[in-house]
């Protein structure tokens, strides 16, 4: 397995994906820019976590790859979420979502 | 996609390389439109994104199943795994041992007789020829050596053509005479072989006259008489009335056309056995030439056996040339007994990979918490399959490495328990029996491993478990009752077999041959077929022996005979009734034997009519009771005449002067024949002496080797054993067959009923719980016993009705093997039944108190 080099929590990189490519096709590029674009920059995606992430989780079949042309007239692969995923991403939501509260409730006992 | 195409799919590099390419593309553009110049966008692009083939092999290990290091990190766990149950490892590599060892071991015999060429240059080109006349029942006879000649001259299929004879002579040289083996061969031989002497030199076409000649010996003979002394090449040999001297010394890997062969002979072309078309006495070998096949030398020696046909119409006319490869002739034999013996062990070897699979279903089920915690750290289904099957693969490989020994070790029991299977001092361990058994090691461990492997990592199992934490894992395992049901069937279906088998020894031991094998001692006097020459003078020789035998004390009666009693000789033909018969249309065929005076009472054959052999003459013959009922019903058949067909001139008329009950000469297992008891003691210079004794015929062995050596200082006694002996031997094959098909069988058992013990016992662990609580809420303990035990005799049960619809299915394969019984003996079919259900009754017994005896307050305190 290749070592995470991103300073995401293990594991939420993938959520992230999940939930981008849930909105639409997009290529590897596309990714990257969307997980800055809509963390105002807080999180700066590694491209060597991004696309062993990408392709594990194509491998697992969660999503699809199709090859197509890109705004710009190019060649690139777009992935998105094939019906596994679908499933995978709203489990690891909630999950994430139970984990985000359950940590916010700790955070915020008064001392 | 499915889980397995992942491990063979590769990602296409240039598919990487662009889809990174577009990336880097889009930071430069990025950059570009930030306001920087083409040259520095690029440059801080490359640099942002890093180094892109890094990249690149990194994606490229998300794809492949990291085949080294994952191999690497699944072999130490499974070497862990050993540590870590030694004893449940333990079981499985014994297993295998013996099951890919049985398999090995037949199938090295196999591969050395069957599979393999003959081992000769090309020994596929080899054929075996004889003489026949297609319009008599049984006759495939030698060739005319004139007649050989004759083929190898006008055929255009065969490289050569040559033929040979072998004989037991005495060779007087020494302090002592021996006995030797003579092989007379035709120009050639070697030739068609395609091996030359090792030393010394070939026949040359000089050797082939009359008179003292060259001769050739056998490597073994060279050690014996020689201890390898390089100098034998050129010492002389004597075997009366010539010296012989030794003109080369074949390599010791040739033992053609006998095994103990010890001296190699030119037959003289112009010899008086060797020009009359009619005297025919050699065996016939042929070398193809490269690229004919058999059918069309078959044709070829047709059309030339037709010309000779026109060409000497009284002697050749009724002739036709009988081609068959070699190797079949050699071997042929024995292949329905290989291959069933092969049948059986493959079918043990799949009971040994049921029982394992049984063994991992139950273990994977345990470690169904391990597969979750796995899946769990991101590990995909294949690693973990292949991370299974690794695990197999070692104990498959430890096991076949055991079972390299079991081969290597049984060679040395084939060579000792079946001397007489052709080719057995071939089988070996080799490298191809290595290869076999590695072959053997991966396919079982696929059979065994994969489809546990596979069903205990199915997600939703593993995911389940893992939450449910200590959940009791199923006590419904209809899977593994399936898999005890075919092992039992398996093995039933092997007990059946045996037993078919052994009813059959059992059925020949009280099979009355019709002679009194005990209290007979045998052995041949050397002689050598020039003293056919003096037809008399061998008479009187031969009966000379046989009064000095008559005169031991201790004897009560000695005779000679060309075959012995109960071993089959085969020497059937077509004979006339000079009197006429009573339906012309009805051929008369019937064994021969030619036997001495003294014979039937030495057998102790009653006679039931007439007078048995008075003297040695050919013009008389005995009949046994079959040939009168057969061939001379409702007439009297003392004073009849009886002639060979083809006429023979060696053999004139005889009458018939007695009938004799029937006796089973041709061998226990065939209903008496009719058969013709010629009176002549010396058909052949060297006929089986067959001497009754009041003791233990042993104990006479030497005695009678003394007498004769006072009568006949120059020859040698040879073959010195009671006839019980030659009986025995017989019956090897069978032996050999009966013996290992119980063997295996029996294993079976044991495995199949290991196995039902193995399951139940997992099957009453995992329900502990169940049953606690059961004994708890009042269940009674003989309840709970044998609520277990009928679920094991319920899979018994089903698996021995399936195994004896098998059997009853195949075991007609086995018929032509059979004596006395059919293939659905029901008597057979019972026993088996009867064994099978009272091994699973006991293997079901000890899991099943087992259950009973849970303490149910330890089960509750313990969850």
């Amino acid at each position: 397995m290749p070592t995470e080099k991103s300073d995401l929590l293990q594991g939420t990189l993938d959520m992230l994906i999940l939930k981008i490519v849930a909105l639409g096709p997009v290529h590897g590029y596309g990714i990257s820019l969307r997980i800055r674009q809509i963390s105002k920059e807080v999180l700066q995606v590694q491209q060597g976590s991004l696309y062993p992430a990408l392709h594990r989780l194509e491998k697992r079949g969660w999503l699809k790859a199709e090859w197509g042309e890109s705004d710009n007239g190019r060649q690139a692969k777009f992935y998105s979420l094939s019906a596994k995923g679908r499933k995978q991403f709203a489990a690891e939501e909630s999950n994430w979502n139970r984990l985000a509260t359950a940590v916010a409730a700790i955070l915020e006992t008064p001392r | 996609m499915m889980w397995w195409e992942s491990l063979f799919r590769k990602p296409d590099d240039a598919q990487l390389d662009s889809e990174l390419r577009f990336h880097i593309e889009g930071l430069i553009e990025e950059k570009i439109s930030a306001g920087l110049g083409p040259e520095e966008a690029r440059r801080q692009a490359l640099l942002e994104f890093g180094r892109k083939e890094q990249w690149k092999e990194e994606l490229r290990d998300v794809h492949r199943v990291a085949v080294i290091e994952s191999t690497l990190s699944n072999l130490k766990s499974a070497l862990r795994f050993i540590r870590k149950s030694p004893s449940f490892a333990g079981a499985i590599i014994v297993t295998l041992a013996l099951g890919i060892g049985a398999n090995s071991a037949i199938f090295s015999a196999l591969d050395a007789i069957l599979l393999r060429p003959l081992p000769f240059p090309d020994g596929d080109r080899l054929m075996s020829l004889s003489q026949y006349n297609p319009k008599v029942k049984n006759p495939q006879t030698p060739i005319a050596p004139v007649r050989i000649e004759d083929w190898n001259r006008m055929n255009s299929t065969f490289q050569a053509i040559t033929g040979y004879y072998t004989e037991d002579v005495s060779e007087s040289s020494g302090a002592l005479p021996e006995k030797i083996t003579r092989a007379w061969v035709a120009p050639r031989f070697f030739q068609v072989w395609g091996i030359a002497p090792a030393r010394g030199r070939e026949f040359l076409p000089e050797d082939f006259r009359l008179g003292p000649v060259g001769v050739i010996i056998s490597d073994r003979f060279w050690r014996r008489r020689f201890d390898t002394d390089p100098s034998a090449i050129g010492k002389k040999l004597r075997i009366e009335p010539y010296s012989y001297s030794i003109v080369g010394i074949m390599p010791a890997s040739f033992l053609f056309p006998e095994r103990d062969v010890d001296l190699w002979f030119p037959v003289p072309l112009q010899g008086p056995y060797t020009q009359s078309r009619e005297s025919t006495w050699y065996t016939g070998v042929g070398r193809l030439k490269p690229g004919v096949t058999a059918a069309q030398a078959r044709a070829d020696l047709a059309t030339v056996q037709a010309q000779l046909g026109k060409q000497y119409p009284k002697t050749d006319a009724d002739l036709a040339a009988g081609i068959q490869p070699l190797k079949e002739s050699t071997v042929g034999g024995v292949r329905r007994s290989l291959w069933i013996l092969f049948g059986s062990v493959s079918v043990l070897l799949l009971i040994a990979c049921t029982n394992i699979a049984a063994l991992l279903l139950a273990r994977t089920a345990e470690r169904q918490r391990e597969i979750a915690i796995r899946y769990s750290l991101g590990a995909s289904r294949a690693s973990i399959v292949m991370q299974l099957l690794t695990e197999v693969l070692v104990l498959a490989l430890a096991g076949s490495a055991l079972a390299l020994l079991v081969a290597g070790a049984a060679s040395g029991v084939f060579q000792s328990l079946a001397q007489t299977l052709p080719r057995v001092e071939e089988i070996g361990l080799n490298g191809r029996l290595v290869l076999y058994t590695a072959v053997c090691a991966v396919l079982t461990t696929l059979l065994c491993g994969l489809f546990p492997a596979v069903r205990g990592t199915r997600r939703t199992l593993a995911g389940s478990l893992a939450q449910a934490g200590r959940t009791q894992v199923s006590g419904r395992n209809p899977l593994q009752w399936l898999l005890v049901s075919v092992q039992v069937a398996l093995a039933v279906t092997l007990l059946v077999g045996a037993g078919l088998l052994l009813r059959t020894f059992q059925a020949l031991g009280r099979v009355s041959p019709g002679f009194d094998a005990d209290h007979v001692l045998t052995f041949r006097i050397s002689a050598n077929w020039g003293e056919t020459a003096d037809q008399k003078g061998l008479s009187q020789r031969v009966n000379r022996d046989l009064d000095a035998m008559r005169s031991i004390p201790g004897v009560e009666g000695a005779a000679t005979s060309l075959a012995l009693p109960g071993v089959p000789f085969g020497n059937s033909g077509e004979l006339k009734v000079t009197e006429g018969q009573a339906d012309p249309n009805h051929k008369i065929v019937a064994m021969s034997r030619f036997v001495s005076v003294g014979y039937f009472a030495t057998m102790h054959i009653p006679l039931l009519a007439g007078e048995a052999c008075r003297e040695t003459l050919l013009s008389s013959a005995v009949v046994n009771r079959s040939f009168a009922d057969t061939y001379l019903r409702g007439r009297t058949a003392i004073g009849n005449h009886l002639q060979f067909l083809p006429v023979n001139p060696y053999l004139p008329t005889a009458e018939i002067r007695g009938i004799v009950a029937n006796a089973r000469e041709e061998g226990l297992e065939h209903e008496p024949a009719p058969i013709v008891y010629w009176c002549l003691n010396d058909p052949v210079p060297s006929p089986a002496f067959l001497v009754r004794t009041h003791a233990e015929p042993m104990a006479l062995a030497e005695t009678v080797r003394h007498k004769i050596h006072d009568l006949e200082p120059s020859r040698s006694v040879y073959e010195v054993k009671p006839l019980e002996e030659h009986l025995r031997d017989t019956q090897a094959e069978n032996r050999l067959r009966t013996t290992l098909l119980s063997f295996f069988a029996l294993t079976a058992v044991a495995l199949a009923s290991m196995g039902l013990y193995g399951t139940l016992s997992y099957i009453v662990s995992a329900r502990r719980r169940e049953v606690g609580l059961r004994l708890a809420l009042g269940a009674l303990r003989g309840q709970i016993a044998t609520q277990f035990l009928f679920e094991g005799l319920r899979a018994s049960v089903l698996g021995c009705l399936a195994g004896l619809g098998l059997a009853a299915a195949f075991s007609h394969v086995l018929s032509s093997m059979l004596y006395g019984i059919t293939p659905s003996d029901t008597t057979t079919f019972a026993g088996v039944a009867l064994l099978v259900l009272l091994t699973a009754t006991l293997s079901s017994l000890l899991p099943a108190t087992r259950a009973a005896r849970v303490e149910p307050m330890q089960v509750l305190r313990d969850e």
